[in-house]
């Protein structure tokens, strides 16, 4: 067979494999990682943004805030299964991603391609940030679950800090862009915004929508290092959710 | 002298030898396009410091961007060859193959990953048979208006090259395939495999490798909407495997 192999026509094997058709199991991970990022982590991102905002109020709402999050029924298990989890697997899987990633942005400097690097360092942001936040705030000092009014003590201590402050700033905008954007790569790559004037709508909401989230982040921060804040108590009164009674209720 | 254009071209002797970059300068002819100074180049292998050198290789055919061939990097950038004016671009020409398929020889190398992709995706309207069976379904002209942007598609592989989830890693399909997936699934004929394309575009390197950077449907020189192609697949892929959960 002397044609079998002509030097004109090269078999060459290396390089990029082609699909493995139908096979593997990517495909549920990777959309579990995506529907994640959604929900529960956005929804819970903006339960906490929500949160927090009522520091504006004062520690003893803000108390009040963290004595009802913690009185939810099961809560540990709700921690763990809505939040904890699901915020380990989604960074541990974005980092898989990034890892077998070959950025290009040199070559290439379109805008989705800075938003497709951008999105990687904004989760790495967002994970070392959340790594030590929840050490710090949840695991160790003053255990809030049992003791609610003492949040907002615990918090000012923290961002007293000018390092502290900068990281929870820098945090903030990192983890507000990587959501804003995730929700609008969620749309487009699960086929809810297939149409270019649909993307770019629903580019401008999502923008505006991470710039409501941003501000009422930044605005919670600066509740607990405003000058009115200065020296709050490091526990606060607690009541919580007033119940009203009597009156027309009597009926 | 004359007004010349200076190349830099990037010599690789076969797929284990070592790169070199050569200098060549042309001189400059109305209208002339990078393929066309390959051609030029490869018929008289002449460096610009007057030294004999190999003919270059290249792929090219039709040499009016339809057949796909020519795609390689030009000036960093993965386009086709034939559609680069020399006019409209920097100099020295800095001339690459393209960089995530295996090397053949210079500014040749093997795409037929593409091809195996498309066949693993049954990409293609299935009506072999024994007998005639007449004419096809009728297709509305709304229906073709929407398919044939898809059915520009040359295979040049310009997609793949600029993605930053093609690569060995990944083992990312890329866009052009997906996008044929959603034409032959519009096809009324070919639509008979639909569910078999889905279920292949979930196994791995499938489109859920898709970052969307979209910097293929910026490369893409035949302006295939391969963005809403990922986004609408994207979305009748999920469809499928949730069906198939839920019948299975």
């Amino acid at each position: 067979m002397a044609t079998a192999h002509s030097p004109a026509t090269p078999k060459v094997h290396a390089g990029v494999q082609p699909i493995r058709a139908g096979k593997g199991t990517s495909f549920l991970w990777r959309k579990l990682h995506s529907l994640l990022g959604v929900i529960p982590i956005g929804a819970f991102f903006i339960e906490h943004l929500l949160s927090n905002f009522e520091a504006l109020k004062g520690p003893s709402a803000y108390g009040a805030q963290v004595k009802f999050l913690n009185a939810l029924p099961m809560v540990r298990v709700l921690e763990w299964t809505f939040i904890f989890l699901p915020i380990a697997y989604h960074a541990l899987y974005g980092l898989y991603i990034w890892f077998r990633g070959k950025s290009n942005v040199v070559y290439y400097p379109w805008a989705g391609n800075w938003m497709y690097v951008a999105q990687r360092w904004t989760g790495l942001i967002a994970t070392a940030y959340i790594i030590q936040h929840v050490l710090r705030q949840r695991f160790m000092g003053v255990s809030l679950p049992e003791n609610p009014g003492a949040a907002f003590h615990k918090v000012q201590m923290e961002l007293a800090n000018p390092i502290m402050l900068a990281v929870y700033v820098i945090a903030m905008i990192a983890i507000c862009w990587h959501f804003a954007y995730g929700i609008w790569l969620f749309a487009a790559k699960w086929g809810i915004t297939p149409g270019d004037v649909a993307r770019k709508r629903f580019g401008y909401i999502c923008a505006a929508f991470g710039v409501v989230l941003l501000f009422v982040g930044l605005a919670s921060i600066w509740a607990f290092i405003r000058p009115e804040a200065k020296n709050a108590p490091e526990i606060a009164p607690v009541a919580i959710v007033q119940v009203e009674t009597g009156g027309s209720m009597g009926l | 002298m004359a007004k010349t254009v200076k190349f830099e071209i990037k010599r690789q002797a076969g797929p284990d030898s070592p790169a070199v970059w050569e200098n060549f300068e042309l001189e400059w002819r109305q209208g002339m396009n990078v393929i066309s100074a390959m051609m030029e180049i490869a018929a008289n292998p002449v460096t610009s410091d007057g030294k004999p050198t190999t003919p270059i290789t290249y792929d090219s055919n039709c040499l009016e961007e339809i057949c796909g061939s020519c795609a390689m990097r030009i000036n960093g950038k993965a386009r086709m060859a034939c559609s680069a004016l020399v006019d409209n671009l920097e100099q020295p020409i800095k001339v690459e193959p393209l960089s995530k398929f295996p090397l053949v020889r210079d500014l040749q190398v093997d795409r037929s990953v593409l091809f195996e992709n498309l066949m693993r995706v049954k990409a293609w309207v299935p009506v072999d048979g024994t007998y005639d069976l007449g004419s096809g379904p009728r297709v509305f002209p709304q229906q073709q208006e929407a398919n044939y942007p898809l059915s520009n598609c040359i295979s040049c592989t310009c997609c793949m090259e600029v993605c930053p989830q093609f690569n060995e890693a990944t083992g990312f399909v890329g866009a052009a395939t997906i996008a044929q997936v959603k034409l032959f699934n519009n096809h009324p004929t070919g639509k008979v495999f639909k569910e078999e394309r889905l279920r292949a575009l979930a196994g791995d390197g499938g489109i859920q490798e898709c970052g969307y950077a979209q910097n293929c449907v910026e490369a893409c020189p035949k302006q295939i909407p391969l963005t809403n192609a990922i986004s609408d697949v994207g979305r009748d892929v999920v469809v499928q495997k949730i069906k198939d959960f839920l019948r299975g």
